[in-house]
């Protein structure tokens, strides 16, 4: 490392400062603390429902409507707090599935070497090179596209990423003292399971979550986007998808308080779910912990 | 979106650590194996899955796919009682399971992938027209994002910690984490309605006829612009980050030691001795990406109204078109993994630890 300083253009090593890390969790924390409240009380706060008739068609933003009316005079600011839900609850449905069917492929495929080991990491392998959004549509069509049902396809496509760092901590921790130690003492493996590999595969997992969950919230709406999704539950990919159909959304200026705002939504939260995941990252991940400490 | 972690996505990798990893680990030189055929035959068999997949999903799942088609009172009514007929056909449910197995692989290795329902037209006649307009976006998406983000993450490295490299991890950071169809909302807004540059739809202006083959090739340009930016964004950041970090992890290796002293140009240091560490992961990456891209084309078709596979499977999932969404899945899933097996074999060439046995 002094050699790199020494020969490098700049000698400024990367300090990792912990007043810009932590900004940048109070940031996405605050904005995660929003949606949860929309989530909460977004039927309190929602002026109508998301399919009410409620005024005429493309009302510019202002009175009654805050942020205007759809060609169906649908109220835009209603439908985008109720979309909240969907989203928020295919980040936190999806995101634990896929940590668990990591979780537990991972564990397996680390603990017992061999041809389970083998055949688990093929497995990994075969569904890691599959076109993941093809197939979602496929299977989305198929099955009509609910936030629970989308999260189960989501989870069992995408959890090949957490098997994958989960194993590899999995096989590091086997070599550690004092997991061998416990087998020398002829524990069984349930025992070292439970005492000695999964208290220590828990904040691992929980910083693989946090991207998992931002990943299927941009799926979520990605699909309702391309039309796979359940029509009764407002949501607001299907929000974007109503705005980029209507073929004069860019000559008329409906754009600005149709299109903008789900997409604003949308990028907010996942930049939020984002940067909560860096700084929890910074914090648990083993890999990065070791030279910061 | 769909954003695949990097081994060190986060934060300054360890120099000791990076070059272990990539030089096998405390095995030190051991030759890795390289086994063309079998990688090929590993990629026949997910093939195979992928295909058995699609054979067995709506046949397992619960519900009678055909039941809407012949209820005359449900919206997706077949009207034509001879497309209604050739999509029965297609699936053979009357037959049993292994028979239908039987027809639907011998269909497909001839290039059949059944009958469009909404379109009443072969799914593989639709499907021509569509793959090549998908493969010069994707294509070039990824050729374009390999140059930017390698030359970026060169000059990041060496800089690192500087201003340049700062704005850059922010900026491709946050192109990672926003969905292509935001970006590529974004850029149609910025590019085509607030300033209009380049044209809002489609991949050629409708009705023109061009004076040269030339202007045809510029006025396809033309609209490639902003589709060819928002998926390029979305791909650039991940590489970015494999070579400004693998950069960094050679800056402190004796052989830039002795290139330095020998007073080699600067730019034979950056790419020739340094850079060209990042190839082998850099390559690795492409490979994951190929799906990414595809994926990706889709959203940004839709927005642009591009007229390749991501508008058609659109308008399958709109008139939920199962056969004709099916092809677009199996030609996609093999376009992808065609491009993974060219780069595992092209891997095995490029690196000179790797040994063929």
């Amino acid at each position: 490392m002094t050699a790199t300083a020494a020969l490098s253009p700049t000698t400024a090593a990367e300090p990792a400062s912990p007043r810009r890390t932590r900004w940048g969790a109070v940031a996405g924390s605050v904005i995660l603390g929003v949606y949860v409240a929309l989530l909460a009380f977004g039927s309190r706060l929602a002026p109508f429902r998301a399919t009410e008739l409620a005024g005429r068609s493309l009302e510019a933003p202002g009175g009654r409507h805050l942020l205007g009316t759809n060609l169906l005079g649908h109220d835009i600011a209603s439908q985008l707090i109720l979309g909240a839900r969907a989203s928020l609850l295919v980040a936190v449905l999806a995101g634990a599935g896929t940590v668990v069917l990591g979780a537990v492929v991972g564990v397996l495929a680390g603990w017992f070497p061999g041809w389970p080991s083998s055949v688990l990491m093929r497995v990994t392998d075969l569904v890691l090179v599959i076109p993941k959004l093809p197939l979602l549509l496929l299977v989305g069509a198929l099955t009509g596209g609910s936030v629970l049902g989308l999260s189960v396809v989501i989870s069992l496509l995408f959890w090949p990423t957490a098997a994958r760092i989960l194993r590899s901590q999995v096989l590091s921790l086997r070599t550690r003292t004092h997991v061998k130690a416990a087998s020398g003492f002829g524990a069984g493996t349930w025992h070292q399971l439970r005492r000695h590999i999964l208290p220590d595969l828990a904040l691992l997992s929980v910083a693989e979550f946090i991207p998992a969950a931002g990943r299927a919230v941009g799926l979520q709406a990605g699909l309702a986007f391309l039309g796979v999704g359940d029509p009764t539950e407002p949501s607001w990919g299907a929000m974007i998808r109503d705005a980029v159909n209507f073929r004069a959304l860019f000559i008329t200026s409906a754009w600005k308080w149709w299109l903008v705002p789900p997409v604003l939504a949308l990028v907010a939260l996942i930049v939020g779910i984002t940067l909560v995941g860096t700084a929890a990252e910074r914090r648990l991940s083993p890999r990065l912990a070791r030279h910061q400490r | 979106m769909q954003a695949e972690r990097v081994q060190f996505a986060n934060g300054p990798p360890h120099p000791g650590r990076v070059v272990a990893e990539l030089s096998g680990g405390d095995a030190g030189r051991r030759p890795v194996r390289w086994r063309p055929l079998k990688t090929i035959a590993l990629y026949a068999v997910t093939l195979w899955a992928v295909v058995t997949l699609v054979f067995l999903l709506p046949r397992l799942l619960p519900g009678d796919p055909l039941r809407q088609l012949d209820d005359p009172g449900s919206g997706s009514f077949v009207y034509d009682e001879a497309a209604r007929d050739r999509v029965a056909a297609y699936y053979g449910l009357d037959r049993p399971l292994a028979a239908q197995y039987g027809s639907y692989l011998a269909d497909l290795s001839r290039g059949e992938f059944g009958w469009s329902i909404s379109q009443n037209t072969p799914v593989s006649s639709l499907v021509r027209s569509r793959l090549p307009w998908t493969l010069l976006l994707t294509g070039s998406a990824l050729a374009l994002s390999s140059a930017l983000s390698f030359f970026a993450g060169v000059t990041a490295a060496w800089h690192r910690g500087r201003w340049a490299d700062r704005t850059l991890i922010v900026v491709l950071a946050a192109s990672r984490a926003i969905p292509e169809y935001a970006i590529a909302s974004a850029l149609l807004i910025m590019f085509a309605v607030t300033f209009p540059l380049f044209p809002q739809a489609g991949a050629q202006t409708p009705f023109a006829s061009y004076p040269s083959p030339l202007a045809a090739v510029g006025d396809v340009l033309l609209h490639l612009v902003l589709p060819l930016a928002a998926l390029t964004l979305g791909l650039a950041a991940n590489k970015f980050l494999i070579v400004r970090n693998t950069v960094i992890a050679t800056l402190g290796e004796d052989y830039m030691v002795l290139a330095r002293a020998k007073g080699l140009p600067r730019r034979l240091l950056k790419y020739r001795h340094s850079g060209r560490n990042a190839m082998l992961p850099f390559i690795t990456a492409l490979g994951v990406q190929a799906g990414f891209a595809v994926g990706g084309s889709l959203f940004v078709e839709t927005i642009f109204n591009y007229p390749g596979m991501g508008t058609l499977v659109e308008r399958a999932v709109t008139g939920r078109d199962y056969p004709l969404l099916q092809g677009c899945f199996i030609l996609l899933a093999f376009v992808v993994l065609l491009a993974n097996l060219a780069v595992e074999l092209a891997y095995g060439k490029l690196d000179p630890r790797v040994v063929e046995r």
